[in-house]
């Protein structure tokens, strides 16, 4: 699903040249529970926008259904975040004025999708990520951390993405709220057949996973 | 919910700066309307005084100085050299006399008063008068059309008994001033003497000064028969077909009659008469293009500091599928709704305000305009009269909202919210989305 051949991803910075990304290349098959692991400062988040469509890498390949991202134009790049691809934050990065209804609404409005789909699918996805109808309409201040990111699971999944990439999804709540988000990934990977690549540094969520990709330095050790 | 939706819901998001912004934008957007009232009256009212003194030369013997003499009378030759000038519509010519009491039974309403007696006595005059007061003499003037009042040198000709007189004719008939009528108990039919003869009153008007309805006006060739000046003319008014023309013809009557007369334009009074005016619009038309670029300085600064605050916002947008266009929309949408509530504010503090601005701006730019060269007494006080007139116009502007000055308002609203935009709209395209990972 996901092949990924000799990336990598140079900084400038002054006279600093830094190697963020160091010839990278992976593969993850469809459906899978994947992580990337590593330290601060190792470049996983950098390969997460990479793999995103966020940046592009300075040299290599990434190709998801045989389709080549890095050579894409910025028109098919929105449309390709938009329906091949789900992001999930560590801080959620909901819209603090919307209602988590309207939150997962977002990406479907993008889509072009009518707005009563749009509100149906939304309480649906709500409702898988565990949320009735009362959480659907509160803001995000309202609701608990780990509510939010379950907010932020169902708009990543607003769409039926063929990748949900998620970058320190359990970095801000507790470790019980944490392992339930974790099961819940888990989950969609398997029911609704997404390629689900989390990024973290906690060995724990790792061990969940099907396929743990660990970063030193921008590069791939195992 | 639409882009449009949530950028209007957006502009609600932290109600007191809305609301601050909303106060600071009205401001700007009430003293654009303002000023560009202010700016719309003084043009209407530029036009207005340009019409009312309207487009007459005012031809006179060169050096002539009201009734102490200097200078030669004009005669018809030089009026048919006039009338032959390209643009000339019509010449109304005027003799004016002083009755005094050998030549009349009249009275002068006005008494010589200290100011009369020292200019007797300045005139050397007082050798024949030692031991007598000076009375005032009626003056006397005469034109062959009516209809051109400023041969008369009076703004308004009121008849407010009989009739007018038929200017061409040579009949011994007068129209007399009120105060004049008022102080020899005459009305219509009745008569006076004047240079030995009846002469019979057709007539009692108002011409709205004391100064003229102390006076006596007559036929032209009524007038130069009984005072023995035939053929005399004391000034020539000319009727110009338009404003634009009054330079040309002024240069071509005076390239006729070269030193033998002054020629006066209402151009040049009417010049001194809207200079305030002008003053006013120039400083209209200032603020208000200072007005609209800080209501746009003050939204793009607004505008500026709210994408950068949502810069992280900005870049989830774009990750989960938004374009640059649609979230460029959305902060346009709430940058629009900000300066609309601004317009509506600014419009009512405009209507407000309009007035008591337009008020200050006419009190610290008015000046009586000094009166046109040239000519005698009578026209320096026909031209202080028409300056005058223009400068209680001056005083009587008003500015008004109407329908086009609110849609003038919605079209600066839209105008600041585009140009207030432009730049936070750029910074917008400029946003990575892989910003928002960055700053995790």
């Amino acid at each position: 699903m996901l092949k990924v051949k000799n990336i990598s991803k140079q900084f400038v910075s002054g006279d600093t040249t830094v190697k963020a990304v160091n010839d990278i290349s992976l593969s993850v098959p469809e459906g899978t529970f994947a992580t990337i692991i590593g330290k601060s400062g190792s470049g996983k988040s950098t390969l997460l926008a990479l793999l995103g469509a966020l940046d592009k890498p300075t040299q290599g390949q990434i190709t998801v259904d045989d389709k080549d991202i890095t050579k894409m134009g910025d028109r098919h790049l929105i449309s390709y975040r938009r329906d091949s691809i789900g992001f999930v934050f560590q801080s959620y990065n909901l819209v603090p004025n919307l209602t988590a209804l309207e939150n997962v609404m977002l990406p479907m409005e993008f889509a072009g999708l009518k707005t009563d789909k749009q509100k149906k699918r939304a309480l649906e996805l709500l409702k898988i990520v565990g949320l009735d109808d009362q959480k659907a309409g509160r803001r995000p201040a309202r609701l608990s951390g780990g509510e939010g990111q379950r907010v932020a699971i169902a708009r990543a999944l607003a769409n039926k993405p063929r990748l949900i990439l998620a970058d320190e999804p359990t970095g801000n709540l507790d470790s019980q709220t944490g392992k339930v988000i974790v099961d819940l990934l888990k989950k969609l990977a398997k029911e609704e057949k997404t390629t689900i690549i989390a990024v973290t540094h906690d060995e724990s969520i790792a061990a969940a996973s099907e396929l743990t990709f660990r970063l030193k330095d921008g590069k791939l050790i195992k | 919910m639409g882009t449009i939706t949530r950028g209007i819901k957006n502009a609600f998001r932290n109600n007191l700066r809305s609301f601050s912004i909303v106060l600071i934008l009205s401001i700007a957007i009430g003293m654009a309307l303002v000023m560009l009232m202010s700016y719309r009256a003084v043009q209407n009212k530029i036009e207005s005084v340009k019409n009312n003194i309207g487009n007459f030369i005012t031809v006179a013997p060169a050096g002539i100085r009201g009734f102490e003499g200097g200078g030669s009378l004009l005669n018809s030759d030089d009026v048919s050299k006039i009338s032959q000038i390209e643009a000339v519509t019509k010449t109304a010519k005027t003799l004016m006399d002083h009755l005094a009491t050998d030549k009349t039974n009249l009275q002068a309403p006005t008494e010589a008063g200290n100011f009369g007696q020292r200019q007797r006595m300045q005139s050397g005059a007082t050798n024949q008068t030692t031991n007598h007061a000076f009375v005032m003499p009626v003056m006397v003037s005469a034109t062959d059309d009516l209809s051109v009042l400023s041969s008369l040198n009076v703004s308004k000709l009121d008849i407010t008994s009989g009739e007018k007189f038929d200017a061409t004719t040579e009949d011994n008939v007068a129209l007399i001033g009120s105060s004049l009528a008022t102080k020899n108990n005459l009305s219509v039919s009745s008569t006076f003497q004047a240079y030995g003869q009846d002469i019979k009153v057709v007539g009692v008007f108002d011409a709205g000064t004391e100064f003229s309805n102390a006076q006596a006006f007559m036929p032209l060739k009524t007038l130069q028969k009984l005072s023995g000046q035939n053929d005399q003319i004391n000034s020539v008014v000319v009727q110009v077909s338009s404003i634009d023309k009054m330079s040309d013809v002024t240069a071509n009557i005076e390239k006729a009659l070269g030193d033998k007369a002054d020629v006066t334009s209402s151009q040049d009074t009417s010049n001194q008469a809207i200079e305030p005016l002008e003053n006013i619009k120039t400083i209209s038309l200032y603020s208000l293009i200072g007005s609209l670029i800080a209501g746009a300085v003050i939204l793009f600064l607004t505008m500026t500091m709210i994408v950068r605050e949502r810069r992280r916002e900005i870049g989830v947008l774009k990750a989960i599928g938004s374009s640059n266009a649609g979230i460029v929309t959305q902060f346009s949408s709430e940058a629009l709704v900000l300066t609309l509530l601004g317009s509506a504010v600014g419009i009512i503090l405009g209507a407000i305000l309009s007035n008591p601005i337009l008020n200050v701006l006419v009190s610290n730019n008015s000046s009586v305009p000094t009166p046109g060269a040239g000519g005698h007494s009578m026209m320096m006080r026909m031209g202080a009269g028409v300056a005058a007139g223009a400068q209680g116009t001056l005083q009587n502007l008003s500015a008004n909202v109407g329908v086009d000055i609110i849609l003038y308002g919605l079209g600066v609203a839209i105008l600041i919210a585009i140009i207030g935009s432009a730049i936070p709209a750029f910074v917008i395209s400029k946003v990575r989305p892989a910003e928002v990972l960055r700053s995790e």
